[in-house]
């Protein structure tokens, strides 16, 4: 029984430490992962940018030598590098290095021609050790633009004409207009509302018509300036209004309350006057009170108060 | 005190909301201006000073046109000089790209009177002018024909024959002894 049991744990051990040595071996390179991405190699023509994308991924502790990345600019008569840019994260085991290369090319074939973009060698340091990776160079094809015989117009050789500036946009002042114009007639209208000007609304303009009538009247019209600010109150709360019914007025129409002790001074008043013993005498400052309260009334109408 | 408050504010919203209008109009009046400057410009005939004065970008850019039209080159370029420094990424391109085709058409002229010295110096600004452009849209395509017309004028051959594209800055000087003339087309 012995036996096979010391076989199945030598086994056992045997592929443990074979997984282990395989795992640390993956560890243990400084470099994996590293490609190149190039797009298609033929179908090129002068100015066309290529986009060349290194992807590498390093042991932990190892750093690229940004120095060792071709500098941006013209590297000869007809490639330049436009742009170099290199993206850093840091994985489990080391960091994943992306670097981005923008080629352009500037080369007039006179027919279709390979051309090569050179390689260059990646260097990586760890502790003081340098390792270089080599980036191989890249074949395309670029095609000509023009046919081999020269093309002739009015005057001379043909080339394209001058770019003329493009008229200038106006659609986001229209834009902006059309905005300030809906808002401004948007309170326009809520304006003529609140002012009564708007036709169809009579209730809207119970006071101005009111203030109207009440400023050609004097003392000797007491009666009549008593009766307009009634006929007011009575069609705005669609029913007689009386000074016990005031409650009921407020809470119909509660932004009266703000003028509530000048509205039960008028009724008090007008009760006196109507149906009292005569023994007030009119006076010219009681019109000018209820001129007063007629302006409060009006500006609360038209929401200014 | 509220309702006062709503009031008042919604009066002062329709006085701003009327400034921008007013504002927007004048904006509107002023554009459309511009605009019939430039297709005046565009159209072949010339603009007062005194209205360039004011003008935009895209206005003096129709002017710089019109005077390549006319043959001013000088004023052109001084015109195009001024706007390398003012306009945007997509304007620059096209102020290069007419810059290029600017000293490329003088370049031809001089090249047709025989006056090849002074033609290949013009042909070098023109590549530069169109190399720029590129570097600023890859997709201009009016500018990567005509840089290609520039290039056939005078081309690189030196670089082609050699073999070796590792070629340094150095020797660019001697592209100018390798011209091969400049091509007529078939008989």
């Amino acid at each position: 029984m012995q036996a096979p049991q010391q076989i199945r744990f030598s086994l056992a051990s045997l592929i443990i430490t074979m997984l282990l040595a395989a795992c640390s071996g993956m560890s243990n390179q400084p470099l994996r992962d590293f490609q190149l991405q190039t797009p298609r190699p033929f179908g090129y023509v002068i100015g066309d940018t290529i986009r060349h994308r290194i992807v590498v991924e390093t042991r932990s502790g190892m750093a690229l030598e940004r120095s060792s990345l071709p500098a941006q600019g013209r590297l000869n008569r007809w490639l330049q590098l436009n742009d170099v840019s290199v993206t850093e994260q840091d994985g489990s085991d080391g960091k994943q290095y992306q670097i981005d290369l923008l080629y352009q090319q500037f080369y007039a074939p006179l027919e279709v021609k390979e051309l090569n973009i050179p390689g260059f060698m990646l260097r990586f340091r760890q502790h003081g050790q340098t390792l270089e990776q080599p980036v191989g160079a890249w074949a395309f094809t670029v095609a000509p633009l023009r046919e081999l015989v020269v093309r002739q117009d009015q005057h001379g050789e043909y080339m394209r004409p001058d770019q003329a500036p493009t008229l200038l946009d106006d659609n986001e002042i229209v834009q902006r207009l059309f905005i300030a114009l809906t808002v401004a007639m948007g309170i326009a209208v809520r304006l003529a509302w609140l002012y009564g000007y708007l036709p169809g609304l009579p209730k809207r303009s119970v006071f101005k018509r009111a203030l109207r009538t009440l400023q050609n009247l004097d003392l000797h019209h007491l009666p009549q300036a008593l009766g307009a600010l009634h006929v007011a109150f009575n069609s705005l709360h669609g029913k007689p209004v009386f000074l016990h019914k005031l409650a009921e007025f407020y809470q119909s129409h509660p932004e009266y309350r703000s003028v509530a002790d000048e509205l039960a001074w008028f009724f008090d008043y007008s009760n006196r006057y109507f149906f009292g013993d005569a023994s007030i005498l009119p006076q010219e400052n009681d019109l000018q009170k209820i001129k007063t309260l007629c302006l409060h009334c009006r500006e609360i109408e038209r929401g200014s108060r | 005190m509220i309702r006062k408050l709503k009031h008042w504010l919604l009066w002062a919203t329709l006085a701003i909301a009327l400034l921008v209008t007013l504002t927007q109009l004048l904006q509107l009046y002023g554009l459309a201006g511009q605009n019939r400057l430039i297709c005046q410009l565009l159209a072949g005939k010339d603009v007062g000073a005194d209205e360039l004065a004011t003008s935009s970008p895209e206005v003096r850019m129709a002017r710089a046109v019109y005077l390549g039209r006319h043959q001013r080159y000088d004023e052109a370029l001084a015109t195009l000089n001024l706007l390398l420094q003012q306009s945007g990424a997509v304007a620059q391109a096209q102020t290069r790209y007419n810059l290029g085709n600017l000293y490329l058409r003088q370049a031809m002229e001089k090249a047709q009177a025989g006056n090849i010295n002074e033609a290949m110096p013009m042909l070098g600004l023109a590549k530069q002018a169109y190399r720029e452009a590129l570097m600023l849209d890859s997709n201009f395509w009016d500018a990567k024909y005509n840089l290609e017309v520039a290039m056939r004028l005078l081309p690189e051959m030196d670089r082609i024959t050699s073999g070796d594209d590792k070629d340094d800055l150095s020797q660019k000087t001697q592209l100018w002894t390798t011209l091969p003339g400049f091509p007529r087309g078939l008989p």
